[in-house]
Order: structure tokens, then C-alpha cells, then sequence
């Protein structure tokens, strides 16, 4: 059952995002759906404001263990994606800069593998202990998420996905 | 018995504190609760932070009425914000 390869991974490296594909696919795949998140330097939507750079910081071990929880609900809830990838990179990035990137695997590109990988976003935005500070040419700020877990999201929340 | 803790700040509450970790001794029996309000006077600068900030124990999300086991690794930290 482990034997699908699963990347958690937080680094300081420079986001490989081909060398990332190339571990976690195997020849019975025919669709990776991957995303990936950027330093945005201007921002218009909500709040309006310059990013001059972000600084990211992890509590590393916990984020690690909760990225492979993501990965166990990703397969709880597809079971026909394969490769995982989920790799949150940290230290100060600036604008256009690869920040984050899921990719999920699978044989065929109806199989829910583009929507696995936008699960596997949103679940990282809401439990992974990751912070990010924004530096701006005025002011700097730590960015605070919105998300607030419940007992739901302490131990493994696998549920199958209701078809 | 008293229980000795380490104690893990991050992001704002790391900022407020001017520390990132620091070893604790605290009472038996002290749940989540219990240890935000012994943060908040240990630290004044935290302003009510630790109140509204999210805990982890073995790196494992808790809630206030989870009782802290001797050795426990405690991180306080804001909602998070990676991506």
C-alpha cells in the first residue's frame, strides 16, 4: 500500500518542480496535476498592498508529520491517485518565486486527480504550521490564516469521499 | 509533582515574547487552559495572544481541556499561513 512514493517535504532548496515530478511518477501514470504558489508582488484583491519580500518560517517537524496527513486524506478520499508531492519551501522569497508545490499522480486525468491537488492546497493553508511574514517598503507583518482546527483535524480525518 | 515542559513560540507570539523556546516547570494536572493563562503572566507582552493562539503538544493539535503530560514538547503559535 506504501509503496506509491510521497514527498513531504520543507526546505530552504530552490523548488525543482521537474525534478519533484520525476520522483514520484512510475510508469502506470498518465496525468500529474501539480500546483504551485508564487510570491505576488502586487496585490489588488482585499487588502491592497506591496510585497517587497516574504519570510517564511515552519515549526518543521509538526508541519512534515501534518503534510503526510494530507497525503493519507488525499488517498483516503482518491483512491486512484498515486504520486504525491507536497513540498512548502521557507527562508525570504521574492516576488515570482515558487513557494509551494502540490502535484498528485495518477493513470488517467478524470480519475479526481485535479481535484486532489487543489485539496491538497487548501488542506496545507489550514493545518500545516507554516507562517509567512510580509515586507513591504512600509511595514512588515505576519500574515495570519483564517483556519482554526478542530478535534476533526487532530488525528487523521479520513473520510471517503462521498460519490 | 511539578512537570517539565518545553515550551515553542512562533510567528507573532515568537515576536511578542522575544523568545522562541524556553523549558517550563509547571503544576500536575495543568491542562491547555491552564497553561495560557500561566503564559500570559509569565510574558505580558503576549497581550492576550496565547488566549486565541492554536497549540500543539507532541506536535499534535490539542485543545484547552487536554491535560499536559511530563516531557511535553508545547508549541503556541497564530493560525497558519503557509502555501
Amino acid at each position: 500500500m506504501n509503496e506509491v512514493p510521497t514527498i513531504t517535504l520543507i526546505t530552504e532548496d530552490e523548488l525543482d518542480l521537474n525534478a519533484l515530478v520525476n520522483q514520484i511518477v512510475s510508469s502506470s501514470d498518465g496525468a500529474v496535476a501539480m500546483f504551485t504558489g508564487l510570491v505576488r508582488g502586487i496585490t489588488s484583491r482585499d487588502h491592497p498592498h506591496k510585497t517587497d519580500y516574504l519570510e517564511y518560517e515552519a515549526y518543521q517537524p509538526m508541519a512534515e508529520t501534518m503534510m503526510k496527513q494530507v497525503a493519507d486524506e488525499i488517498r483516503a478520499r482518491w483512491n486512484t491517485i498515486e504520486g504525491i508531492a507536497i513540498v512548502q519551501r521557507i527562508g525570504r522569497l521574492y516576488p515570482r518565486t515558487p513557494t509551494v508545490f502540490i502535484a498528485c499522480a495518477s493513470a488517467h486525468r478524470d480519475t479526481g486527480v485535479f481535484d486532489a491537488a487543489r485539496y491538497g492546497i487548501d488542506r496545507l493553508k489550514q493545518i500545516v504550521p507554516v507562517w509567512k511574514k510580509n515586507v513591504g517598503p512600509n511595514e512588515a507583518e505576519w500574515v495570519e490564516g483564517d483556519y482554526v482546527p478542530t478535534t476533526l483535524d487532530a488525528t487523521q480525518n479520513i473520510v471517503q469521499a462521498q460519490r | 509533582m511539578m512537570k517539565n515542559i518545553t515550551v515553542l513560540f512562533f510567528a507573532t507570539l515568537r515576536d511578542r515574547a522575544n523568545t522562541g523556546s524556553f523549558p517550563m516547570e509547571i503544576p500536575p494536572e495543568t491542562t491547555v487552559a491552564n497553561l495560557r493563562a500561566l503564559l500570559e503572566v509569565k510574558f505580558l507582552s503576549l497581550n492576550g495572544l496565547a488566549n486565541y493562539s492554536l497549540v500543539a503538544v507532541n506536535r499534535e493539535y490539542v485543545f484547552d481541556e487536554f491535560g499536559i503530560p511530563d516531557g511535553a514538547e508545547v508549541a503556541l503559535f497564530p493560525a497558519v499561513s503557509g502555501g
